[in-house]
Formats: structure tokens, sequence, C-alpha cells
């Protein structure tokens, strides 16, 4: 494609069409993406929600049938005695009230008390899970697990036949059934106890596992309402069933039709229109826009039709399979023997319910849909469906100008003009763009979510918090807090933290400065006998790797053992806990980075004044001048160019100096000796706030920025004078 | 280095520098001195000598002078015998060789068309690099360990490692080099060009053999950088078998592990090869650094 001098007028309409055509293939391409991975979705979590429903459905089934065989006086198991001794009809709003769990029922088979071999306490369980079964042909098996005594409780599983059929100790090999019992367990306890406190609940109750062919596994805690358990009831066993897959024909078609249409149609129109608006090219462009952006919003309201029908029917699927569930419920529950809530029936207002077994209230307790809440869910998919549309169509919109204007032919041009030049820069720039300029604006983009170890997963767009962590970071301006026992420094505030960072760089340079050009005058004095190696051995802290540096000054400020408590013992001062003081911590974290950064100025500082002609100061002296006066006029200034710049250096080198700090204090005491980098490290990788830490970082950026920019403008205003 | 000068009889008169300059040498050396006695000690305590409590002057005097009361290698002997140096050392050699390798290549081509070829992008590149220099190490190491550990899953391997190792010592290579290509006529190249060798020929042949002092620099310069890491290699390998020198030598004074000895000895092994190649390379990375701040 070489470029000719052809008049440029001719190109325009074609562009625009090549440019429409590929703008409208990406923003529907994308669009159609999106909507199928959406759709997908829906159907994913209706399939998920209706599993969740028999799951619960189940479950209270077998809670129901747990307290019934235990309650049966045949088992004359002593817990009987805890029992209300005439249990009232329970109330449909607490089915589980006052059932005997599985592990009731189970500790007094271990305590051997119940060892009538004729009763089996577990045999209600069994013969709900056998019925249950029998009544859904949707589920493949089902196995209950008993957390007491390690027991497979019930299974319908096929394996489990035979010498494994239950009741029988699970195996060593059937460990993570196990342990996925324990952590469901263990999420409902915590999850109470925030619940309880007011905070958010964090482990899921509920584990669900999708299988590649479509299927599902559940698992979910089967909970004791033993009497006395009045904070709620604890988790004593598991159940887990196992789904059908679903059939092939339920999943979805892509909606290829209208997605065709919304290409073509305007690239047949504009087609037409460029014939009669020939090679104007503001008309070309404009008539390529609307007709673009009328594509788009057409395909999006399309999907938007789309999505509000699979809403719909998610709530008429789940209204109508919750009815249908709670009848099957009813009629075995009827049927079950021994149990003594059998005249209730089973209540399933709660069925419907998310991970944390909150119950989602899109079904009405008469099984009917709930229209508003299904509104208002509809309104919110509209807002963003109405989001990714602009944001496809700005997308869209920047291809179409790139192609259209002749960006993309000029780059196209370019790439094979120069592509001798491309091929030798092109990996370096590829890792480069890959591996620092994007992670850098995903950190930013990070900076503005609250994501942490538990949410990585989900894309950065739901855990959308705006400027929060910004506002959490920079608002709280009260470094001192007033108690009890007087002023308490709020070591973990940003601004101590940012004005310890100060302090620190400040301190640093100012003695590296100073520490440095005192080395280099001395040794640049002439004919000073053994300079080679006065250099060499000063050198050495440069040429330590600062790790091990600050790992040997860890050791040698030891309070019991290290050799600087050890010479003030020597000299008859009392040993002292470097670390437990702010001051004593900075002192030592002072020394170290003293004792390493040093000899950089030192070298720089030297260089410059062997560069400074002799005949200068000769000259100096035939003047008269003082040697205060030699030093100010002619060494000072001849040492700025060399300086300026190392110094430059030197504070951002400081300001980042994260090894000194982090193995040297450790922050040590209570965060004071933390700087900004270290504190950012330690909020993502100790505390795991990986949004809150890009923040964070984002903030000590800015402030580099910031004192790069302002370092500049004074450097070249000096330079000017 | 500037040689000694044959001033014999101005010696005496400076001896307040003398005296000033071997006290700076004493508070320069010690610390080394300290990590080989601990090294030689033979022992895993910090303490050079055992204090009793009601110690005098003289005891307390041994304990802060640098030799040890039983000189020992068997330190040494049992960092490769009884723990697992020897790994993490090779782990070490093996992630700091490939960052070398990689850097070199890269560096040295991109370098290369930035000093001989103007092309659209050229000072967008450059600067590219410069700007980069700018981002925190911090603020990038959170999205990358969630692009590298989480998206590629490449946590506690080789390759996650040696890239980013890569792109912290590219910009300053790429600089260093095109500096020293900068200053390589260009009639060379012309004349090779005139004669018909190809643009790799040129290259490969001609320029790269030419520019062999700022080769072995970069080289030097990678080599140190993945040598020295510490904190990327500590998130990012998190199995015990995958880590490097570094990571290994905190582990035994980290937390509440106190195996001094075994610190002093590997440090000693770790810390040797780097302090030699910087001695010799020091001359080059002044010039190179204040150029390149100076520039900026």
């Amino acid at each position: 494609m070489a470029i000719t001098p052809s008049p440029p007028d001719r190109r325009h309409r074609r562009r625009f069409l090549i440019g429409l055509a590929v703008a409208l293939l990406a923003g529907v391409g994308l669009g159609l993406a999106l909507l199928t991975g959406a759709r997908t979705a829906e159907l994913n979590l209706r399939q998920q929600r209706e599993a969740v429903v028999t799951l619960r459905a189940l479950t209270d089934l077998v809670e129901r049938a747990g307290g019934g065989s235990a309650a049966a006086p045949a088992e004359g198991s002593g817990f009987t005695a805890d029992l209300p001794a005439a249990p009232a009809p329970e109330p449909p709003a607490e089915p589980n009230g006052n059932g005997m769990g599985l592990g009731e029922e189970l500790a007094a088979v271990e305590a051997g008390t119940a060892a009538q071999t004729s009763s089996d306490p577990g045999g209600p369980v069994r013969t709900a899970v056998e019925r249950f079964a029998a009544a859904h042909p949707g589920i493949k098996s089902i196995r209950v697990v008993t957390f007491d005594g390690l027991l497979l409780e019930a299974s319908t599983a096929p394996a489990d036949t035979g010498t494994k059929a239950a009741p029988r100790k699970l195996e060593r090999d059937e460990k993570p059934l196990y342990d996925l019992g324990q952590k469901l367990r263990a999420a409902v306890t915590e999850n109470r106890e925030n619940a309880a406190q007011g905070q958010a609940l964090i482990g899921e109750e509920l584990a669900i596992q999708r299988m590649p062919d479509g299927s599902l596994i559940l698992s979910g805690p089967v909970e004791s309402h033993a009497a006395g358990a009045a904070e709620g009831a604890e988790a004593v066993g598991m159940i887990q069933i196992h789904t059908a897959a679903p059939p092939v024909a339920s999943s979805l078609a892509t909606p290829w039709v209208p997605a065709l249409i919304a290409c073509l149609v305007p690239i047949v129109v504009f087609f037409l229109l460029g014939l009669a608006l020939g090679q104007r090219r503001a008309l070309l462009a404009a008539a390529a826009a609307v007709l673009l952006l009328a594509a788009l919003f057409r395909f999006g309201s399309y999907a938007l039709e789309s999505l509000e029908a699979g809403r719909r029917e998610t709530g008429k699927v789940l209204a109508a399979h919750i009815t249908e569930e709670t009848a099957k419920a009813g009629s075995l529950l009827a049927g079950l023997p021994n149990t003594r809530s059998s005249g209730s029936r089973p209540d399933s207002s709660g069925w419907d319910a998310d991970l944390f077994r909150r119950p989602l209230g899109l079904v009405t307790a008469a099984g009917t849909v709930d229209e508003k809440r299904l509104d208002a869910e509809i309104r919110g998919d509209a807002v963003r469906l109405h989001r990714s549309v602009i944001l496809l169509a700005l997308l869209s919109l920047v291809l179409l100008a790139f192609i259209g204007f002749g960006g993309a032919a000029r780059v196209g041009h370019d790439l094979i003009e120069y592509r001798q030049a491309y091929t030798y820069t092109m990996p370096s720039l590829i890792v480069m763009l890959l591996l620092v300029f994007f992670p850098f604006f995903y950190g930013i983009a990070l900076s503005f979510t609250n994501q942490n170890i538990y949410n990585t997963s989900k894309p950065i767009t739901e855990l959308w918090v705006g400027f929060d962590n910004y506002k959490d970071i920079l608002s709280d301006l009260s470094v001192t807090h007033k108690s009890g026992s007087g002023t308490v420094v709020d070591y973990t505030d940003f601004y101590w933290t940012l004005g310890f960072t100060v302090l620190w760089t400040v301190a640093n340079v100012a003695i590296g400065v100073s520490l440095g050009l005192i080395l280099a005058l001395m040794l640049n004095t002439r004919g000073l006998a053994f300079r080679a190696w006065y250099r060499v051995l000063l050198i050495l802290p440069w040429a330590m790797p600062n790790y091990i540096t600050s790992l040997i000054f860890k050791g040698m400020f030891h309070q019991q053992f290290g050799v600087v408590n050890q010479l003030r013992q020597m000299v008859g001062l009392v040993p002292l806990a470097w670390f437990e003081r702010p001051s004593t911590a900075f002192l030592a974290v002072l020394t170290t980075n003293g004792w390493l950064s040093f000899p950089f100025m030192m070298v720089v500082s030297l260089g410059a004044l062997q560069s400074i002609p002799a005949d200068l100061y000769e000259a100096a002296r035939v003047d008269g001048a003082t040697r205060w006066q030699q030093f100010k006029s002619i060494t000072l200034p001849s040492l700025k160019p060399a300086l300026v710049p190392a110094v430059i250096l030197s504070v951002i080198w400081t300001f980042n100096q994260f090894n000194v700090i982090y193995l040297v204090s450790a922050g040590e005491p209570a965060g004071s000796t933390e700087i900004l980098i270290t504190r950012a490290y330690k909020l993502a990788f100790e505390q795991y706030r990986y949004g809150y830490a890009a923040a964070y970082a984002t903030v000590i950026f800015l402030i580099l920025l910031v004192y790069g920019t302002w370092q500049n403008r004074v450097t070249k205003a000096t330079e000017g004078v | 280095m500037p040689t000694m000068e044959s001033g014999d009889t101005r010696t005496g008169r400076h001896w307040p520098l003398h005296l000033f300059l071997i006290l700076m040498l004493i508070v320069t050396v010690y610390p080394i001195l300290w990590v080989l006695t601990v090294a030689l000690s033979g022992g895993q305590s910090l303490a050079i000598v055992d204090v009793p409590a009601g110690a005098g002057f003289l005891t307390r005097l041994r304990a802060i002078i640098p030799w040890p009361a039983h000189l020992s290698v068997s330190n040494f002997h049992s960092l490769f015998a009884d723990q697992p140096f020897a790994r993490w050392l090779l782990n070490s050699v093996i992630v700091a060789a490939a960052t070398t390798i990689l850097g070199v290549v890269l560096a040295s081509t991109s370098a290369y068309a930035f000093s001989r070829f103007r092309f659209p992008g050229r000072r967008a590149g450059l600067m590219a690099f410069l700007v980069s220099q700018m981002f925190p190490g911090v603020l990038m190491m959170i999205p990358l360990y969630i692009i590298i550990v989480q998206w590629l899953g490449l946590g506690s391997s080789y390759t996650g490692l040696v890239l980013m190792y890569t792109v912290t010592a590219l910009p300053l290579c790429v600089w260093m080099m095109k500096g020293y290509f900068d200053t390589i006529p260009k009639e060379l190249e012309e004349s090779a060009l005139i004669d018909g060798a190809s643009q790799a020929t040129i290259f490969f042949r001609i320029v790269l053999p030419l520019a062999k002092p700022a080769v072995a620099v970069t080289a030097l310069f990678s080599f140190m950088t993945a040598w020295n890491e510490f904190i990327q290699a500590a998130t990012f390998m998190n199995k015990e078998d995958m880590y490097t020198g570094p990571v290994g030598l905190r582990f035994f004074v980290g937390g509440y592990s106190q195996q001094w000895g075994y610190f002093a000895a590997g440090s000693v092994i770790a810390a040797i090869p780097v302090v030699i190649l910087f001695l010799f390379l020091q001359k080059y990375l002044v010039s190179g650094l204040t150029a390149g701040a100076v520039k900026g």
C-alpha cells in the first residue's frame, strides 16, 4: 500500500465505509459477546437458584427427619430428656425450631446409650433422602454427612452401594467432602457472629460447583435446632446434591440475526448515501457516526428486551419450582414416620436464597412472582446496559474516526515503511507495554475498587467504589487522639507516615551529602597517602547488597546480643530496646541507611572535585583569596552540576528505600517507623486490601510526580541564574 | 583510580585527616567484619562471645572485637549439607542468568533502533522508558501480582520473576546502550551497506562487536538487578524450594528464626560476587546514572 500523492478527496468515501464496517463489527461484536455472556449467566443463575431451592427443601426435610428419630420413644436416648415434655405443633414460621439434630443423635450413638441394634437412629434421615430422591428425577445423587463421628449418613450415589452403603464412616479419600462441610460450618458460625455485630458476611454458606457437563454439585449445611441453642443453630452435618445435566436445548442460541441486521443495514444505507454525498468529508463523517450510533442503540434495545425476557422467565420458573417443591415436601413430610412436626407445612419462603442463605425475595409467600422486585431488577439491568452501550459507542466512534480520517492508513504505511526499526524495537516495547504500562493503569483502576483477596475473581466494574479509598486515606487529619492516659499518636494515619517519610528522606540525604562531601574533600587532598585504599574500602557499603546490610544491622541492633548494646554496656550505659520507641528505632534505621548511602555521594563529589582545574585555585591564591573564599567561589559551584542530579536521585531512592525499613525496623513500634511504600506493601500483601493499597500507591506516585515537577522547575530556574 | 603519590614527607602533615579517615574506615568495615565473624564462628548466635551478666570492661570489649571465639567453617559446610541453600542459590543463578540474557537481547536491539533509525514514535518510545522509571515499585507490584500470579498462574515460577526483573532493568540498559551506540561512527555501517550487507549482518557482525563494553555493562547491571532483588522474590516465590538467595537468607533470620550463623555464611557467599563486580562496574554506573538524571 504505497502512498502516492493522489488527490486526497478520492479516498474519503472508501475510508469511511471501511471505518463504519470495522466500527460496527467491533461494537456489535463486543455487544453480542456481552449479551451472550449475560444471558448465559442468567440461565446459569436460574439453574443454580432452582437447585438451591431443591437443596433447601431437602435440608428442611432432613432436619425434621433427624429430629423425629431422636424424639422417638423407642430410642431411649438420654437426650430425649432435654426435649420439652409436650412439644406443641410447630408454627410454620419456625419449622425447625425444636427438632433434635443429627449431632445429638450421633453423639448418642457414639456414647452407646442408644445401642439397640433393632433401632437405627439414622433411619428416618435415610428414608427421607430416598423418598426425596424418588420424587426428584432431576437429581443424580444425594449424600448426607454427619460431622460427629465422620459418618456418611445417607447416600443415593451409585458408588455408595454394597459394602460402601450408608451409613458408614467416611473414608480417607473422602476427606475433601468433610473439609468442605467444615468450611461451611465455619462460615455459618462466623457469619452469625458478624451479622450480630452488624458487619458484612464473608464466608459463603452454600458451595456450588459447576461440572463440565453443566450439572451442579451443591453443598449446604444441616443445622441442629436443639433446645438450648438459643443463639441459633449449629451446623452438624452437610447435604450434597448432584443435579442432572440440563438438556442441551436449554442452552442459548447466539442471536446472530439481530446482530447481522445491526451490522449490514447501516453499511448498505451508508453506501447509498455515499453515492449522493460524494467525497465531502464532514458530511460523510457525520452520516457514518449517526448510522453507527443508531445501529448500536437499536442493538442495545434489542439486548434489553432479551435480558428482560430472561428475567421474567427466571421469575416464572422459580415460582413454579418453589410451588412444586413445597407440594412435594408437604407430601413427603406427611408420609414420614415418627416426624414430630409432620403436621406442619414446610415453609418455603427462604428457599430461594443467595450463597449466604439470605432470601432473595423474588417469589412471594403465596408462590407468585413479586412484580415490583422484578421491575427493580430489570431497571438495574437497563442502567448497566445503558452504561455499556455508551462505552461501546465511544469505542466504535474512536475506531471510525481513526479509520475514516486516515489515521489507520498512515499507521499502516508507517509500519511498512519503517518495518526495520519497528522489528528492532517491538520486542522490548511490547514487554514494557504488557508488564509496565498496562499494570500501571490497571493499578490505578484497581485503586477505585474495593478489591481484596476474597473477591479477585469478580470483574473490577462490580467492585467499583469511586474515590472512597482516596477519601479514606486522605481525610483522616487527626494524627493524634486524646485518650484517658493522654495524647495518643495514630501511627497508621497517612499524614503521620507521610511526615515520617519526609523526615526520613531529608535526614538521610543531609547525612549522605555532608558525609560524602567531607570525605570527598579529604580524599581530594593533594599528596594524601593511601588514597586509593581509602577510596576502595569506603565504597564497600555501596557494593554490599542492601538487603544483606539491613539484616546485618538488624542483628547488630539486637537488644540482648547485638554489638551496639555491648558497646553501650562497655562504656557503662544500659542496653536499649532499639525498636520499642519510635525515636530509637528511627536512629537505628537512619544509621543503617546512612551507612549504605554515603559512598554514592562521596564518589560523585570526588569525581566532580577531580575535574576542577588546579590553576583556578592558583589564580585565586594569587588574588589573595582565603581558603574559605576558594571553597565558596570555586569548589561549590563546580560541584553543583554533579551534586544536583545526585541529590535528586538520592531523594527518590531514599523515599523508596523499602528494604531498610522493611527489614530493620519492620515499622516497629506499632507502625511508627513505616514509610509510605512499606505501608502500601503491607496493606497489599499482609492485609490483602488490593484496592485500598493501590490507592495508597497511587497517592505515593502523585507525591513523587509533584516532587519531580517541582524539582525540575527549581533546577531549571537555578541553572538560568 | 588515582595512583598513590610518593609524598612520604607530606604524610606527617595529614595526620588529622588520616585519623578521621581511619575512624570512618572502622565504621565502614565493621559490619562487614562482623558478618564474617559470625559466619566463621561455627554457631548460630548473634553474639561474638558469650557475655555473663556482670561482665567487666574487658569481656565486653572482647564481645565487640570482630574475631570469632572458635574459628570454624562448619556454617558454610552445613549451609549446603543441611540447609536447602544450594537450591536457593541455584534459583538465583537461573533467574539472574535468564534476566541477563533477555535484558541484553531486548536492550541491544531496541537501543540500536533508537540510535540508528528515525521513525515515528521514536521519541515517545524513548520517553516511555524514562517515564516508567518514575512508577513506584509497590504500585506496580499489586497489579503485577494479580496479573502474574492470579491470571497467568506464574507464581513461584522462574518465568514470572525473570520478566519482572527484565522490565525493571530494561529502561536504564536501553538508555546506556543507546548512548554507547551513538558514539560509534555511522560510516562503518554505511560502507557495509554499500558492500551489500543486510541490516541484520550489520547489527550482529559490526555494531555488536564494537559495542562489547556496553554489552558487558548492560549484562552486569541486569545480573545485579536480579541477583540483589529481595521483595518481589519474597512476594512472588511462595514455595520454599523456589526461594531465591535473598529470600532464603531472610528466611534464616526472619520471624522467630534466629539462625544467624547460616545467614552470615550465606550472605558472604551471596555478596562476594556482586561486591567484586561492583568495584569494577561502579565508574560506569556513576556516569550512567548521573548522565540519565541530567538528561531527565
